[in-house]
């Protein structure tokens, strides 16, 4: 039995409103991610560093944000911190939960590039007179961080899409806040909510047409 | 006999034999079986006791109705925002679940007359130095995603135009809110307030006023286009209060003096 009946019309008068949370939804996004790189590279360096405290934390950072999920990871920054006496916005809490996700995935992602790296390229450079780090800086990293590059888009697409998730620490600026707040208002649901889905498929697809596009640019031959 | 003749006189035996479609009237008396949309992390209007079983006025309320309409009632647990959506989906009957009249919901469901009505408390956290409703001004503040006060009070902070709102999915995760410090004050239904306070949960928070918005009455809905489930649902209300269930149920989950389900000079 199905008898609902479509109104796109009140779902379409929202659509800048919608447009508008995209942006908050893109940015926590791309802060995340650029963060998360960041952490990722810091964690890549702890496992190779030889230290074993070093390579433990940066090892239960993976463990902890690849195995539990990211729901909690979120409602953990938020209120679990909260219990603690740490206060943090939702929009911290979910930058936060998903930059802790991120920074684990990338993390895999850094150690696997690393491994399709032969040894034989540092030897190179310290041949050539480069320290180990400099050696690491200007012939391993830019290597690492292409290979890592695609996989890494997907992460960018996952971090897009685990926004949503902020609605359960009262985000209410980003895209799936804003569409959970208008339905809230009228109940038009199917309308609503198809129409968020249908902003975060178009954004995620940008986002992975402008990765290979740089990809391509960057990393040819 | 022609076979045009023929070919219409079959067709109109066909129509003629076919039953009136059945409306969810119908559907729910021939399926022994209602199934009501209850919000359970309501309380006293819906929870669960210590077996986890649900409890509370709107569960009761459902199996009256179930009773009245010779059915067994099967409470289905919806959380505020799913209220709607779940009638919609065909998961439940009918939604009891202290569900607000707005106009703007009467666009997409059907409303029975009020069968409850709230009035509006401010709770805080001490120290926070919210004393009343207008105290409130500046501060962050929360309240349940898509609940009537939810959306009376982020309207009022936009007009305020300073301090800033919070929706949380449940209402557990309000007063987990408050009492952590994450806001510093919600308002909600006073049954509410009051359950939460006294229930010893949330400790550092207390009732501070009452908040300057409309009584809100609360209807029972169906789809919209079910006139003769909508007809039953109202005439149940109104022989609800006629035979004075309503004040012992009032009287067995809220106390105090029973609200008035009507509005002076105008109908409905």
């Amino acid at each position: 039995m199905f008898n609902y009946s479509f109104r796109w019309n009140q779902a379409l008068q929202a659509l800048p409103q919608m447009l508008e949370g995209a942006l908050v939804t893109l940015q926590i996004a791309i802060l995340s991610m650029a963060i998360g790189i960041v952490i990722a590279i810091v964690l890549t360096l702890f496992r190779l560093s030889g230290s074993k405290a070093l390579s433990a934390l940066a090892q239960t950072w993976v463990e902890v944000a690849r195995n539990t999920p990211a729901l909690f990871q979120i409602y953990m920054a938020h209120f679990g911190l909260g219990a603690f006496g740490i206060h943090l916005s939702p929009y911290a809490s979910l930058l936060l939960g998903i930059t802790f996700n991120n920074a684990g995935y990338l993390a895999e992602n850094f150690r696997g590039a690393l491994k399709a790296i032969p040894e034989t390229q540092i030897r190179a450079g310290r041949s050539l007179g480069m320290p180990q780090l400099q050696a690491f800086r200007l012939i391993v990293m830019p290597q690492m961080l292409r290979i890592a590059f695609l996989p890494a888009t997907n992460q960018m697409i996952w971090a897009i899409l685990m926004t949503s998730l902020g609605v359960t620490v009262g985000m209410n600026t980003d895209l799936a806040g804003v569409t959970q707040d208008l339905n809230a208002r009228s109940f038009r649901t199917f309308e609503f909510f198809a129409l968020a889905a249908v902003i975060y498929y178009v954004i995620a697809k940008v986002v992975m047409l402008a990765a290979r596009g740089i990809a391509w640019r960057m990393f040819r031959y | 006999m022609k076979t045009s003749t023929l070919a219409f006189t079959f067709l109109a035996a066909s129509g003629l034999a076919l039953p009136a479609a059945a409306d969810a009237l119908d559907d729910i008396i021939s399926s022994g079986e209602l199934r009501c949309a209850v919000v359970l992390d309501f309380p006293p209007m819906g929870s669960r006791d210590e077996n986890n079983n649900p409890i509370g006025f709107d569960v009761d309320y459902c199996n009256d109705l179930a009773a009245a309409l010779g059915v067994e009632a099967e409470i289905v647990e919806t959380p505020f925002p799913e209220r709607i959506p779940a009638l919609m989906s065909g998961r439940v009957d009918v939604g009891v679940a202290s569900t607000s009249d707005t106009l703007e919901r009467a666009k997409t469901v059907g409303m029975s007359i009020p069968y409850f009505a709230f009035e509006m408390a401010v709770t805080a956290r001490d120290g926070s130095g919210v004393t009343s409703f207008d105290t409130m001004k500046g501060k962050t503040v929360g309240a349940t995603a898509g609940t009537y006060e939810a959306i009376a009070l982020q309207e009022q902070v936009d007009a305020w135009g300073e301090g800033s709102f919070r929706p949380y999915q449940t209402q557990a995760d309000v007063f987990l809110a408050l009492a952590q410090g994450q806001i510093d004050a919600t308002v909600s239904t006073s049954t509410v307030a009051q359950a939460n306070v006294k229930s010893g949960n949330f400790e550092g928070i207390s009732v501070v006023g009452m908040a300057p918005f409309d009584t809100d009455y609360v209807s029972l809905f169906a789809m919209r286009e079910e006139y003769g489930l909508i007809n039953y649902l109202n005439l149940f209300i109104n022989q609800q209060v006629r035979t004075g269930r309503y004040a012992e149920l009032y009287e067995k989950w809220v106390g105090g003096e029973v609200p008035d389900l009507t509005v002076g000079s105008v109908y409905r």
